[in-house]
């Protein structure tokens, strides 16, 4: 029972370090810089900010325009 | 361009581990040195399933008994189950240790199984209560597991290699299509054989009363 | 151009549309794979609640008995719809975040339909008696394998496009994305080895058996349908995520805490109190997790509300998510000891799964599949008022279904702890509130099958003539799109 308890505590040693180590190099590598840059990472100039890319079938505005004016 | 982003596949790979080590490794550490306890007639408690039970608790597995009844007592105190006299004690970790798999269960539309062998030691009550649940226990919900046995009209004979002893008569007032007795298949008779095994209630050093 | 972010200048450009051609007809498949097991899934359920408060219905066939056709419905549901409908979620939402074709697309069709075989097969083996009785893992150890080498093929796939991806950025989707493909595989085998396979006895496999059955859907289902959410909400609405830190947050305490929830479907049981704490612990940190994701999900969609109105997907997504959330809640205040003396055990559990796979986990597939299959087809879906039924149906058949289900539970859960009272008269209590789970499953099936129909004209190749597309492929349509809303003042 005694050695459960060494490898838990050498376990959660071991994880604990590295975890640490791990934001480290997240933040040296420049992971949290520039993050509002990373959600606008979806968009491009076909899709771009601001349009909506989805609608029910046949409902979408520049379509009704063009239905009117047949 | 593997060496981007390997903080993502490492922290992730790191979490997954530690739960593994924290409900896998340990949990398994703590109860493996578990041995039995030697009773005071010379057998132990509990006992590894073997022969009829063993052939009747794979019945109770394919036949997903476990979906409706669980095989654990909660402790005195937390839910009614030792005042619904389902057991005497709570169960302990070495209750099961010869269970492969478990059947602890986690759904109760039926009672608990746990000593069920302890509540109901007849053979007849069990026979009647799987061929039609009806019958023992009107408006239950337990399906009826008529392939377990063969229905026989009076004066009908028996089926190839059984034996008179294991008959059960349905009585009377709950006999229908003029079916009058039962004769359990081999897979029937091992499950009512487990059934009456199940028993839970031997007092263990860990489970206080 | 992309917006300015850095690129790995090696990689080719390859345009939108050319990802969505290369995934066409391996997404296309697995996700007709899921709709057809999610029919299946359903008809098994259905059948199953049936029995339970009329146990009569079908007679008394071996193959159909509940302890049967209860597991069937569970891992068709699970494995044959979650893992087809997540499997092709994330090869196509990697492949556009990736901008990279799909690859290996034979191997990964081929991958489709030998898990296909594995499900129905283990389907086969459960039904006709060959069920391993472990919960979540009830298909023959045999049938395993043919589950488990499609999804190496897949992992296979989206590690070499994340590794060969256009962007250095990696989108807070492709974090979750890359989780699953970690995870499940290690998942699998780790349980298998506990419990199939006997690695662990006893009541320590017990507790692996729902480290395993939570995961499922903590580090399977969830981050895949939340990396959809992510995706679509913005995309739909042309509007980034509020707040890109609260996504890293909500990640990781995400990834750290839902592991080890798993035992608390276990509370009260013959297990030493610290393994049950631990469950109960990271149950309530996953309140972290959850607001985080609300929090983000909703300030991205407030003065967007309005597209509900006009979008299929950003209908479901939102449905999703808001699901998500209460789901979520309701799952941590359950794991409670204080809550659990009274719920465990009862249909309360049952409502509480289902309100979140069918309230959370469905809905974002579905809208995943809203959002890409015009885009794979380049055809469009052909009736709005068959979205709106799959819509209210699945809106309306999950909240009847949780609710009834949970009441029931709660009330079952304090006549169980009361001994005066017979067990049987519980038993006709739950009744009528079985019932109602029917008539909620009814209201599903004619969702799904609403939403057959719709996926079934969609793959015909270019039969239907439309008046109006919703789709447009071309930059010069977009362009045009764009000019107009301006003009219109939209």
């Amino acid at each position: 029972m005694f050695y459960v308890f060494v490898f838990i505590w050498a376990f959660a040693m071991l994880a604990g370090i590295t975890m640490v180590w791990l934001l480290a190099w997240a933040i040296r590598n420049g992971e949290f810089t520039n993050l509002r840059q990373g959600a606008r990472s979806i968009f491009d100039d076909l899709e771009p900010e601001g349009v909506v890319t989805d609608y029910f079938p046949g409902e979408a505005p520049l379509m009704k325009q063009l239905e009117r004016r047949r | 361009m593997i060496t981007r982003n390997i903080g993502l596949v490492l922290g992730v790979f790191l979490t997954i581990s530690a739960s593994i080590t924290g409900l896998i490794i340990v949990p398994n550490w703590q109860f493996r040195e578990l041995q039995p306890v030697k009773k005071a007639d010379g057998t132990q408690y509990p006992m590894p399933y073997f022969g009829e039970q063993l052939k009747g608790r794979n019945v109770y597995i394919d036949q997903g008994c476990i979906y409706c009844h669980t095989q654990q007592i909660r402790m005195k105190g937390y839910g009614a189950d030792i005042r619904r006299n389902w057991g005497t004690r709570r169960s302990v970790p070495r209750d099961y240790i010869f269970e492969k798999p478990h059947q602890l269960g986690t759904q109760r539309t039926g009672p608990d199984l746990a000593s069920i062998g302890s509540r109901q030691p007849s053979t007849v009550w069990h026979t009647l209560h799987l061929y039609n649940p009806q019958l023992t226990s009107p408006g239950s919900v337990m399906p009826r597991f008529v392939y377990l046995f063969t229905e026989l009209k009076e004066g009908e004979a028996l089926p190839a290699g059984t034996f008179p002893a294991d008959l059960v008569k349905i009585p009377p007032q709950l006999q229908k299509d003029s079916v009058t007795q039962l004769m359990p298949t081999e897979r029937g008779k091992a499950l009512i054989e487990y059934l009456k095994g199940l028993n839970k209630t031997f007092p263990l050093p860990e489970a206080a009363q | 151009m992309i917006a300015e972010v850095g690129v790995n200048p090696e990689v080719e450009v390859v345009s939108r549309i050319e990802v969505d051609r290369s995934a066409e007809w391996v997404v296309t498949i697995y996700w007709a794979s899921s709709i057809i097991w999610l029919l299946i899934a359903s008809i098994a359920g259905l059948i199953s609640s049936i029995k339970l408060h009329s146990p009569d219905f079908l007679g008394s066939y071996e193959w159909l008995t509940f302890g049967r056709i209860r597991p069937v419905h569970w891992d068709t549901a699970i494995y044959g719809f979650g893992g087809t409908a997540a499997s092709g979620t994330l090869l196509w939402l990697q492949a556009r975040l990736c901008q990279t074709r799909i690859p290996f697309a034979p191997l990964l069709i081929a991958g489709g339909v030998i898990f296909n075989l594995g499900v129905l097969l283990g389907a086969i083996g459960v039904l006709s008696g060959h069920s391993t009785g472990v919960e979540a893992l009830e298909f023959p150890l045999w049938s395993m394998p043919l589950l488990v080498i499609p999804y190496v093929f897949i992992v296979i796939a989206n590690f070499k496009m994340y590794f060969t991806r256009r962007s250095t950025h990696t989108y807070v989707s492709q974090w979750y994305l890359m989780a699953v493909t970690i995870w499940f595989p290690i998942l699998i085998l780790a349980a298998e080895a506990c419990t199939n396979l006997g690695a662990v006895d006893g009541v320590a496999q017990a507790v692996a058996n729902w480290w395993y059955g939570h995961n499922v859907v903590g580090l399977f289902a969830t981050p895949t349908a939340v990396a959809a959410a992510y995706y679509l909400i913005p995309k739909v609405i042309g509007k980034p995520i509020h707040s890109y830190h609260l996504s890293l947050l909500g990640f990781w305490s995400n990834a750290i805490f839902y592991n080890w929830a798993g035992t608390h479907h276990l509370t009260g049981g013959p297990l030493p109190a610290w393994t049950i704490t631990v469950g109960v612990v990271g149950s309530m940190m996953m309140f972290i997790p959850v607001i985080t994701i609300g929090i983000n999900h909703h300030m991205t969609m407030v003065g967007s509300f309005h597209h509900l109105k006009t979008s299929p997907t950003l209908r479901f997504a939102v449905m999703g998510s808001m699901i998500y959330t209460l789901a979520s809640f309701q799952g941590s205040l359950e794991s409670l000891r204080s809550h659990q003396e009274i719920t465990h055990f009862t249909h309360y559990t049952i409502g509480h799964v289902h309100f979140g796979m069918y309230g959370f986990f469905a809905p974002l597939m579905f809208a995943m599949m809203y959002y890409a299959m015009p885009r794979l087809t380049g055809n469009e879906w052909s009736s709005a008022r068959l979205i709106r039924i799959h819509f209210w149906c699945t809106l309306l058949g999950t909240l009847l279904y949780a609710s009834a289900m949970c009441y029931a539970g709660i009330r079952q859960g304090f006549m169980m702890n009361d001994p005066t009272i017979p067990f049987l008269n519980i038993v006709s209590f739950t009744k009528p509130f079985l019932m109602l789970r029917t008539l909620a499953g009814l209201i599903l099936l004619s969702g799904t099958i609403a939403f057959t129909i719709n996926f079934w004209r969609i793959v015909q190749p270019h039969k239907l003539r439309f008046v109006t597309p919703t789709l447009l492929n071309t930059k010069r349509d977009y362009r045009i799109l764009v000019e107009k809303e301006k003009e219109l003042g939209t």
